[in-house]
């Protein structure tokens, strides 16, 4: 669905890479790998066309990002290395927003369901800043649920997390496939996640 | 119907975020009054003069308070990325300016509206130029809320010296100041007067999407 | 004219172009200050004090049409992606400040005999106050971002909004009541000074434009230089 070709990027005429080519299609996952600096989080903001590539373009659905825009972004949930949940209100109060904003009509009982596979349902009625910052990440995985859409652009889920927390993610990224949706995320840590192609950066 | 849906979610949220930092917004308000006192120390508590230049303060302070809070205006939903997320979830940049803007209006400046009467109060302002007053003050600040929008957005880079917006605000708040006063201090003019005053507010309403949309965008892609 | 947006053309120009102009400015002043000073006569109302327009009037001109340049190289810079209007812009907003700086000095050297007092809230004399302002702001914004690219393209942006005071300060005079008289030499109508009143204010006016220049170049071409160092 998304074809990116021949992409490089420079920033105040520094190159940060060159001719990168991928392909996103439905029930893949895709690992960009690469050290402090080689253009990871640049590559997935291109993607949201928030950086404009030097040369190379981007397509979705055989046309090209920029003109569709709008259409991708219906298509696609974002999540960056920094949490965006609101830290004065409680768990619950954000979860609540989230629904509203994301137009999401998951039940109650299904987000229960996660909160307590990730053990956060303990801390339901607490405000965000008494969490701890793992704590807060995995509150933010919760967002690949609610906005259910089909292609998640991550962001180095992988960081911060204990090995328990990453096999419930892992386990979240295999159903997420089998339901032909596609995934595409930065690591710079081995894993075990079962990818179905690596690009080095 | 999908957008309205949105645009309703996204003022629930700024709803529920200004009231859980309400206390900021009474702070405000707070030191609308002390500047008040301070002013009315300064000057000495003589009837005649306070009450000729007491529009004058109010509309000083007012300026003044509404551009302490302009450092939350996008700075906490830059950082933590709901600007993002609000873009991604199909708003541009110049509508989110826009919205936030109106939620800036909302939710910041007509707390101030309802402090005014006692402003006008210790200030000894004639009961009858309160309806001047008012007429001004909704229209100019909402005024101030588009320049804030426009200087805050563009020092969301800005590190180091972020005074400088609020020198932004002042500097293109002057007409607004010229006129509002002149509003209340002149009613046989109140029709032209008003009818500039609202001119000066569609300019900036205008050009605020363009400015505010381009920097948020600049900010966003450089971070 | 394509030195006008290419820097490395502009360093070719500027390089055949700088001590020209820079003697010409310096002959320019001599003739232009001999002219104020000796040989124009003094004003009938005014006596001797109306030497100070030859310095006050062409620093005007100069402040207002620096902004006006910087307004055009913004445009260029934002909408029509050309780098060097950025960097005119870091250049040349000092330049224009300082000429706003000695037209406000210069000009209440003489209100403070011809009016009695240094300073009037009269709209042309606020507007020209906040003409300075901004100018201030954007060498402030200048050096307070680290981002070069955030910072260019923003103070682009704070340039185009401000542009909105030119005409307020042209035109203030018509528009408003003020103290200030309107202007005197308009290219419309012929100008109502004397033939020699109106030589040493052309020549000042034109040195003014050539010191302005000069200093113009010197500052494009270490920015230009610093931009290269901060490339590579």
């Amino acid at each position: 669905m998304i074809l990116v070709k021949d992409l490089s990027i420079e920033r105040s005429n520094k190159k940060i890479f060159e001719n990168v080519n991928l392909s996103l299609g439905s029930g893949k996952i895709i690992l960009l790998k690469g050290k402090n600096g080689s253009g990871k989080t640049t590559l997935l903001k291109a993607l949201l066309n928030l950086i404009e590539p030097s040369s190379g373009a981007i397509y979705w659905k055989g046309k090209l990002l920029k003109k569709n825009l709008y259409n991708f972004f219906n298509h696609v949930t974002y999540i960056a290395d920094r949490t965006s949940s609101l830290s004065k209100l409680s768990v619950k109060e954000n979860i609540k927003i989230w629904k509203k904003i994301f137009l999401s009509n998951i039940s109650n009982s299904q987000v229960e369901n996660i909160l307590k596979t990730l053990k956060l349902d303990i801390y339901l009625d607490q405000k965000v800043n008494s969490l701890s910052f793992g704590e807060t990440k995995k509150l933010e995985f919760l967002r690949l649920i609610i906005e259910n859409k089909k292609i998640w652009i991550l962001d180095e889920p992988l960081s911060n997390l204990d090995d328990e927390s990453i096999d419930v993610i892992a386990q979240t990224f295999e159903d997420h496939r089998s339901k032909e949706g596609s995934i595409i995320f930065s690591s710079h840590q081995e894993s075990e996640i079962n990818v179905s192609e690596e690009v080095l950066l | 119907m999908i957008i309205l849906n949105k645009i309703i979610s996204f003022y629930y949220r700024e709803y529920k975020l200004n009231l859980s930092g309400f206390q900021d917004i009474l702070t405000n308000i707070i030191f609308f009054f002390v500047s008040i006192f301070i002013f009315i120390f300064s000057i000495g508590p003589d009837k005649e003069t306070i009450s000729s230049i007491g529009i004058g303060i109010v509309w000083t302070l007012l300026l003044l308070s509404s551009t302490l809070s302009l450092r939350k205006f996008y700075q906490d939903d830059f950082e933590n990325g709901n600007l993002l997320i609000m873009h991604l979830n199909g708003f541009s940049f110049g509508f989110i300016a826009i919205l936030k803007t109106f939620s800036h209006f909302i939710f910041v400046q007509i707390p101030f509206l309802l402090s005014i009467p006692i402003a006008c109060i210790l200030l000894n302002i004639a009961n009858d130029k309160l309806i001047y007053l008012f007429s001004s003050f909704i229209i100019g600040s909402f005024i101030l809320s588009c320049l804030g929008s426009i200087s805050s957005s563009m020092n969301l880079m800005n590190q180091r010296n972020f005074l400088i917006g609020s020198v932004i605000v002042m500097i293109f708040s002057v007409p607004i100041i010229i006129f509002s006063v002149g509003i209340a201090n002149l009613e046989e003019n109140f029709n032209s007067l008003i009818s500039v005053l609202f001119g000066i507010l569609l300019i900036v309403f205008a050009i605020n999407p363009w400015a505010s949309g381009l920097c948020l965008k600049l900010s966003l892609e450089n971070n | 004219m394509k030195f006008l947006v290419n820097p490395s053309k502009f360093n070719k120009v500027a390089d055949y172009v700088f001590i020209p102009v820079l003697i010409s400015s310096i002959i320019l002043f001599s003739i232009g200050l001999i002219f104020a000073f000796y040989l124009s006569p003094d004003d009938y109302q005014q006596g001797s004090t109306v030497r100070i327009m030859y310095v006050h009037v062409p620093s005007a001109w100069l402040a207002l049409l620096t902004y006006a340049i910087m307004t055009l190289y913004s445009i260029a810079g934002l909408a029509f992606k050309i780098p060097f209007g950025f960097i005119i812009n870091t250049a040349v907003a000092p330049i224009g400040a300082v000429f706003t700086l000695i037209c406000i000095i210069s000009g209440s050297l003489w209100g403070k005999p011809m009016w009695g007092t240094w300073w009037v809230w009269d709209a042309r004399l606020t507007s020209v106050a906040i003409l300075f302002i901004i100018y201030l702001t954007i060498i402030f914004m200048n050096l307070s971002f680290e981002n070069r690219i955030v910072r260019e393209k923003v103070v682009a942006i704070f340039i185009l909004v401000g542009s909105v005071n030119l005409p307020i300060v042209k035109f203030s005079v018509d528009w408003w009541n003020t103290l200030h008289q309107p202007a005197t030499i308009s290219k419309l109508s012929k100008p109502n000074i004397d033939p020699s009143m109106m030589t040493p204010l052309i020549i000042m006016t034109f040195a003014f434009i050539m010191i302005g220049i000069a200093i113009a170049i010197l500052r494009i071409k270490t920015e230009i230089i610093s931009r290269k160092s901060y490339l590579s």
